[in-house]
């Protein structure tokens, strides 16, 4: 396929994307909004009772951000965009429309991951700019994140929510429902991955839970899964997890009838 | 392309759905330039064909050649120049007339997108093309559907079932469009359970029942009868009858409203008909061949087939 019209298809997905008002609106809440809330809250606790809570920002309350996005905020945005990357083509009908132009059906499936993970991007990064001020203006004199550990932040927040996103993607991709593929990524996620992380009896086949995963290359500080293992053994994790939902999300686009 | 290859020929196409038999062994020559009709009944097999054509599924045997080019062997090359709604127009509601365009453009090419505007025009949607397609109706939606085809400045449109929540005046208008299509070179496909649009619309069509071709060829070849028919206005209808009895022009007669109904023995038997009741000092005010409406022609070769399964 031509870059020329690599570039244009990029295009029309993002578009078909960011014109999603209810997807766009409730990303927004999930990143930008939720940041607003927690860092605006604790602001508020700490004006009015200064001894007993601690100020906002600062390090702590940086980590505490970067955390609750990457694991949960971003993934939750993730899921919901790369759902609606994976199913809108399929579920409007117009997939058989694009089908019907003769462009091959695996550039119609591949055109949707970047798509989903560019607008992932722009509200999780958004979210954790926002963290950043906020741990700033609302340090209190404590100390605050470097440069480098913000860089690492923003990369380990965009993995995460990438990683979800092509998840999303590639489940979309093979039911076609959208109600049916948030339920299962964001099932998967936010209970039954809590509850596989805390069933000990299962040992070391919990490393290949995402959560694990993210938490191995978390760069802030705090426990997240309380599973620790080789960098390796995550990054090869991660790339099974977006891998194979990829691949099973273009096999079904491919092969069934439009 | 050669004009004279067929823009679409299908060779022993066959679908089968499990048991069922959706499309059964199908030889389609469609000529290029021409409008041509699909008939038949829902459930015949016209969507299942088209579908196979455009490479959403895959037919169980059977060769495919469109635009002169096998398929799906070289569907992407053939595809470009073809337009295609199949069954009713699917579009992104949330996006506008011209954004939906938009996102069909950057699939097929950067020249696509320099057609949307003409497009939009000529089907009359210019005006509301900034409004999202949710608030659209349904024949508005049609028309969209036929503006996305134009983009591909296509030799050949695949149109199902396009008279669809259509209105008179959109019937009339679409009628129009087609004819314009075809006047500059381009075949339009069109299937279609409505005879009578198929016969005023297109110069050529085939008959499909119960996945098999049962017909196919120009409209007047369609509706040609084994014997001619002729209305035949007249006094004195019983004594005109005793008068054509012995007539070696007329195969048979019987008495009708203002006269009487001839069946011709041979091609032209018309004036032999007059002569010889004008002759027998029988006024002959009318003489008016009966013409088979495509309707009538399907009905009868349909229920015929059908007969002869059963």
């Amino acid at each position: 396929m031509k870059l020329a019209i690599a570039r244009q298809m990029l295009g029309a997905e993002l578009l078909k994307l960011r014109r999603n008002r209810t997807t766009m609106v409730v990303s927004l809440l999930l990143s930008v909004g939720v940041v607003v809330l927690v860092y605006g809250f604790k602001a508020i606790q700490h004006a009015s009772n200064p001894v007993q809570y601690g100020p906002a920002g600062g390090l702590g309350g940086y980590s505490d951000g970067v955390r609750a996005l990457g694991v949960f905020f971003g993934q939750l945005v993730a899921a919901l965009i790369g759902t609606e990357a994976g199913t809108a083509d399929i579920g409007s009908g117009v997939f058989r429309d694009l089908v019907a132009t003769g462009r091959s059906r695996l550039s119609l499936f591949w055109v949707r991951l970047p798509g989903a993970i560019l607008i992932t991007w722009a509200f999780s990064l958004a979210g954790l700019a926002l963290a950043t001020v906020a741990s700033f203006i609302f340090s209190g004199g404590l100390a605050t994140p470097s440069v480098s550990l913000i860089l690492e932040s923003a990369g380990w927040i965009m993995l995460c929510t990438s990683v979800v996103a092509a998840l999303a993607v590639g489940v979309g991709s093979l039911t076609g429902s959208r109600g049916a593929t948030l339920t299962a990524v964001i099932g998967w996620q936010t209970v039954a991955t809590q509850l596989l992380l805390h069933t000990q009896s299962l040992g070391s086949a919990r490393d290949w839970l995402l959560t694990a995963s993210f938490g191995q290359l978390m760069p802030v500080g705090g426990e997240l899964a309380g599973i620790s293992m080789a960098t390796g053994i995550a990054i090869a994790v991660l790339l099974a997890w977006t891998v194979v939902p990829a691949a099973v999300g273009s096999w079904r686009t491919v092969t069934s009838d439009a | 392309m050669n004009t004279d290859t067929p823009i679409i020929e299908t060779r022993g196409i066959c679908k089968a759905f499990g048991e069922r038999q959706a499309v059964a062994d199908l030889d389609l020559e469609v000529p290029s330039g021409s409008a041509f009709g699909f008939l038949g009944h829902n459930g015949a097999g016209k969507t299942t064909l088209i579908r196979m054509l455009l490479g959403l599924t895959q037919p169980t045997a059977g060769t495919m050649r469109l635009c002169g080019r096998p398929v799906p062997e070289e569907r992407a090359t053939v595809l470009q120049r073809v337009g295609a709604v199949v069954e009713e127009p699917h579009f992104h509601g949330h996006l506008t007339g011209r954004e939906n365009l938009d996102v069909v453009a950057a699939v097929r090419g950067p020249e696509a997108r320099g057609r949307i505007d003409g497009a939009l025009r000529r089907v009359g949607l210019h005006d509301r093309a900034g409004d999202r397609v949710r608030t659209y109706s349904q024949g508005m939606r049609q028309r969209l559907g036929i503006a996305r085809c134009l983009l591909a400045d296509p030799e050949l449109l695949i149109l199902d079932e396009p008279m669809n929540g259509l209105d008179p005046a959109g019937i009339l208008e679409l009628r129009t469009m087609i004819g314009e299509l075809t006047g500059e070179g381009r075949t339009v496909f069109l299937s279609s359970h409505l005879l009578d649009e198929v016969e005023k619309t297109c110069d050529a069509a085939a008959v499909i029942d119960r996945g098999r071709l049962i017909a196919q060829g120009p409209i007047a070849t369609l509706l040609a009868h084994e014997r001619q028919e002729l209305d035949v206005g007249c006094e004195h209808a019983p004594r005109a009858l005793d008068v054509l009895a012995g007539d070696p022009a007329v195969f048979d007669a019987h008495e009708t409203g203002d006269g009487v109904r001839v069946t011709l023995a041979v091609a032209d038997g018309a004036a032999a008909v007059n002569a010889r009741l004008v002759g027998a000092g029988i006024a002959v005010f009318r003489l008016e061949p009966v013409r088979e409406s495509l309707e009538q022609r399907f009905l009868e070769v349909t229920t015929r087939i059908g007969a002869a399964q059963s």
